[in-house]
């Protein structure tokens, strides 16, 4: 029987459009050498502007786009050179001279020069955004000449060469920005208006320049192709926003992607692809507890001797067993393992029975019930909500039962700064290498965040003073030993406080095509797209 | 008939109003602190930061008159600015809504066709085989959770056998057409990209499908029993009688009158799925409007809340609106309702 000529048309088609949506091979798809390179990651983009971005996926991006006067070798150690072929320091720390490489051009060409320099550290300083706080020291920019730059800061800062490898300090075309809104006065904060031109634009130094970028969808480099330095291997990169660990894991396993970056431990141990590599490499993020005696509602007083029982408590190694599943370390103090000062740190100690004793001699034989606030996420490849639930059958153990109050990041974010929460969980990732970060952030020191929900001047123990005038040693230094030194006993100060206690600091996981080669995680720039090569 | 139709836009805006204002306020005194998507939660305790945040964007003022400015903008086509794209809301919204509307359209496509089908054979093979396995069927689409079924129709489809794309639009490698209307098939079409249409075709069976299978369950239920309850009928048993093939019966007598019911409920899900979609939107990295959504209240995105309500509040008085067409269409009883 033969078809009417209409119905076999159209199902002649559908058939024809059917077989072209199945069966056209993958293959087709697949990566190709001199194609761009497709980074997977959940993107938490602000802004694209250097002064006002701060986030992780913003680091990637200003570090590929926007060179910095210095930057942060593979060691993750060392300072090297960058914009500025070389510097000084003057002996109090004070005053920094840079002198920039005469090869240094921006992507249209045109040489970076003092004056650019000038113009975009004021104005990541008067710009008032979120990485603003960066120049917080810094006094005057004065542009000697073309090539010459000296910076001044209000007080010793050692760590002011750690902060210019920071992808936010990332230096600005200041002629281009300028003619499209932006600016570098003192009232910056509300009369810059180039936020919206720098989503579509870029003004750099880096190895790529900005193609397009879709907010929730993907951001799209292309090559430099007037680099003044080694010019990167790939053409151009894509940075596709894919939320789940376990989509990024198939994108990877299917070729769509070549990089995958929060693919957790557990989801890498799912993925059976000979062409695919997972490397687990010791990470500078880590998630704590934070107990605040100062914040409203501590069931008990929340006095040294509960606190060293809380952190005798807690089974660390369990912690990153149950966690990670051991793919992860134990971090002794608020300043990560690794950076200044960290060398030879006790580790946390484990003692339950200890915990109990402790307990006891503050008045508190069977314990007592307080709340455990945690932002509801999953951060760093550690749920925090399973993390929660360890600490709540640790302290179980000892008397002190906790109810959890798990609560969106934002709540979380607002709550820890007032009324405050009297223990809580947190997690942290440095913005540029040095440790002068964690010390403003978690010191007790008059003003910092962390003391002021802790009770620094009211609590006895944490007076601030003492640790005020550490951090100021550790500013003052003028060599890398007195700088380890001045750390290490902040290190042990803020140790012997007990009220940040690091949990973990999870392993990042790297995982990529076989193809690919250079990745490596920075603990200035996440990952440096610029050393990527593919095959 | 016609009468209703203009009552229903004339209310429109003040109904919308309504909804602008409960979610302007309801944004303003929930818990939490908008200011971290734009300084990030470290600066919250730098006091010339936050300070300088709140005046850029608007924060410092009273809700009264927060409320007033985001009125009289609203009034002028301005829905502000994200705090977190830091784009206007208006850009965002055209940017995502062709992308959701393009999804939901072809799961609309897939629910519905493949619900009224498994429901002429479910009520026609009523207590058969048959109908249990259609039912059945339908009965997983809805219940089985959306995101995992997508990673499941992943891992088969693109990790396994390679036969369907990833996540996307479109081959992450691949350039997209110029935007003209955001409906990534038709602005291939349009750019003369046969391959481009192919691709962006089969970049979206997968997340349809997903999508439209949960819709399935909800169709088949509703149009089955009402084919059952038509299907017994004195009009059937006269067609029947006066001697209509089993498919005429079926598909002109029963079907066409069982799915006056039905249309209630395909145009509240349509218009649920646009801001709906998100766990699709999610595990498919496809960039609309309800990931848009929920990003927006992850972050407190104050204009970006508000412009979202706006849209899903447009998308249902519309659909109820058209809802109610269709039923006029459909039923002759309901033409000269007042």
């Amino acid at each position: 029987m033969a078809l009417p000529p209409r119905f076999a048309r159209s199902t002649g088609f559908a058939a024809a459009l059917l077989s072209s949506v199945f069966v056209l091979p993958m293959g087709a798809t697949k990566a190709a050498a001199d194609g761009p390179l497709v980074v997977a990651r959940a993107m938490d983009i602000n802004s694209l502007d250097p002064a006002r971005a701060y986030c992780d996926t913003c680091q990637i991006y200003l570090s590929a786009v926007y060179a910095t006067l210095l930057t942060l070798a593979a060691d993750n150690q060392t300072i090297v050179p960058s914009l500025a072929k070389s510097w000084e320091v003057s002996p109090d720390v004070t005053t920094f001279t840079f002198h920039l490489d005469p090869a240094a051009t921006f992507s249209d060409g045109s040489p970076v020069t003092a004056a650019d320099v000038k113009w975009s550290l004021e104005r990541l300083k008067n710009v008032k955004g979120g990485p603003s706080y960066l120049m917080d020291s810094l006094k005057a920019i004065e542009a000697k000449d073309d090539r010459t730059v000296v910076i001044t800061t209000t007080t010793p800062n050692s760590e002011f060469l750690g902060i210019l490898a920071a992808p936010y300090t990332g230096i600005i075309n200041a002629r281009l920005a300028t003619a499209n809104g932006a600016n570098a006065k003192d009232d910056a904060a509300t009369s810059d208006t180039s936020d919206t031109w720098f989503l579509a634009h870029s003004a750099g130094a880096g190895p790529f320049v900005l193609e397009a970028y879709a907010p929730d969808d993907s951001l799209r480099l292309a090559r430099n192709e007037a680099y003044w330095a080694k010019k990167p291997a790939v053409p151009a990169v894509v940075l596709k926003q894919t939320a789940d660990a376990v989509t990024q894991a198939q994108m990877l396993q299917s070729g769509a992607a070549d990089i995958a970056m929060q693919v957790d431990p557990d989801t890498a141990k799912t993925v059976a692809s000979p062409d695919v590599t997972f490397k687990a490499v010791p990470s500078f993020n880590y998630v704590y507890a934070a107990i605040s005696p100062a914040a409203k509602g501590a069931p008990v007083p929340l006095t040294l001797e509960v606190r060293e029982a809380i952190a005798l408590a807690l089974d660390y190694k369990g912690i990153i067993d149950f966690t990670v599943g051991g793919e992860g370390k134990e971090q002794p103090s608020p300043i990560p393992n690794g950076y200044p000062g960290t060398k030879d740190l006790p580790a946390p100690v484990f003692d339950p029975a200890r915990a109990k004793e402790l307990l006891a001699k503050a008045g508190y034989p069977d314990g007592f019930a307080m709340e455990l606030e945690l932002p509801a996420m999953n951060v760093y490849g550690v749920d925090l909500s399973l993390l929660a639930q360890k600490v709540q059958q640790d302290l179980g153990k000892i008397g002190i039962k906790l109810s959890l109050k798990p609560v969106p990041f934002t709540v979380w974010a607002s709550d820890i700064d007032s009324p405050g929460a009297p223990f809580a969980l947190g997690f942290f990732a440095p913005d540029y290498f040095g440790s002068a970060q964690y010390v403003q952030y978690f010191g007790m020191m008059p003003d910092m965040p962390w003391a002021k929900r802790a009770g620094v001047g009211k609590e006895p123990g944490l007076d601030g003073k003492e640790q005020l005038a550490m951090y100021q040693a550790a500013l003052a230094a003028t060599d890398t030993a007195g700088q380890e030194k001045a750390y290490h006993d902040l290190a042990l100060k803020m140790i012997a406080d007990k009220i940040i206690l690091p949990l973990v600091s999870p392993n990042l996981v790297l995982a990529y095509r076989n193809e690919v080669s250079g990745v490596r995680y920075s603990a200035c720039c996440n990952l440096p797209l610029g050393e990527i090569e593919k095959k | 008939m016609l009468k209703v139709v203009v009552r229903r836009l004339l209310v429109m805006p003040f109904l919308l109003l309504g909804i602008v204002t409960a979610t302007f306020l309801l944004a303003q005194f929930t818990k939490g602190n908008p200011l971290i998507s734009i300084i990030g939660a470290r600066n919250l305790g730098n006091a010339e930061i936050v300070a300088a945040a709140k005046a850029r964007w608007g924060l410092d003022g009273s809700v009264p008159e927060r409320y007033a400015i985001y009125v009289w903008n609203l009034a002028h086509g301005d829905l502000g600015t994200s705090f977190r794209t830091r784009q206007p809301v208006l850009t965002d919204l055209a940017q995502r809504l062709p992308a959701t509307l393009e999804l939901v359209i072809a799961a609309m496509l897939v629910g519905t066709l493949g619900g009224i089908g498994l429901a002429i054979v479910s009520a026609e093979f009523k207590d058969s085989a048959a109908d249990h396995l259609a039912r059945l069927v339908a009965l997983m689409g809805s219940c089985l959770p959306v995101f995992w079924l997508g990673l499941i129709a992943l891992f088969l489809f693109t990790v396994q056998t390679r036969l369907l794309p990833g996540p996307g639009r479109l081959d992450i490698r691949a350039v997209a057409p110029p935007p003209v209307t955001g409906f990534m098939l038709v602005d291939t079409l349009l750019a003369g990209d046969g391959a481009g249409f192919v691709d962006a075709l089969r970049h979206l069976v997968l997340p349809a499908a997903v999508l439209g299978w949960s819709v399935m369950g909800i169709v088949t239920r509703m149009v089955r029993a009402s084919m059952l309850d038509v299907m017994g009928q004195d009009y059937i048993t006269m067609a029947r009688a006066k001697g209509a093939g089993r498919l005429r019966v079926l598909v002109h007598h029963a079907l066409a009158n069982a799915l006056i019911p039905a249309l209630t409920i395909l145009g509240f899900t349509f218009a649920y799925l646009i801001t709906g979609s998100v766990l699709v939107e999610t595990i498919f990295s496809w960039p609309g409007i309800g990931s848009y959504a929920v990003d927006a209240a992850r972050s407190l995105d104050y204009p970006a809340i508000t412009g979202v309500t706006i849209i899903g509040g447009l998308g249902f008085l519309l659909a109820n609106l058209m809802t109610d067409i269709a039923y006029a269409a459909a039923d002759p009883r309901m033409r000269d309702a007042g």
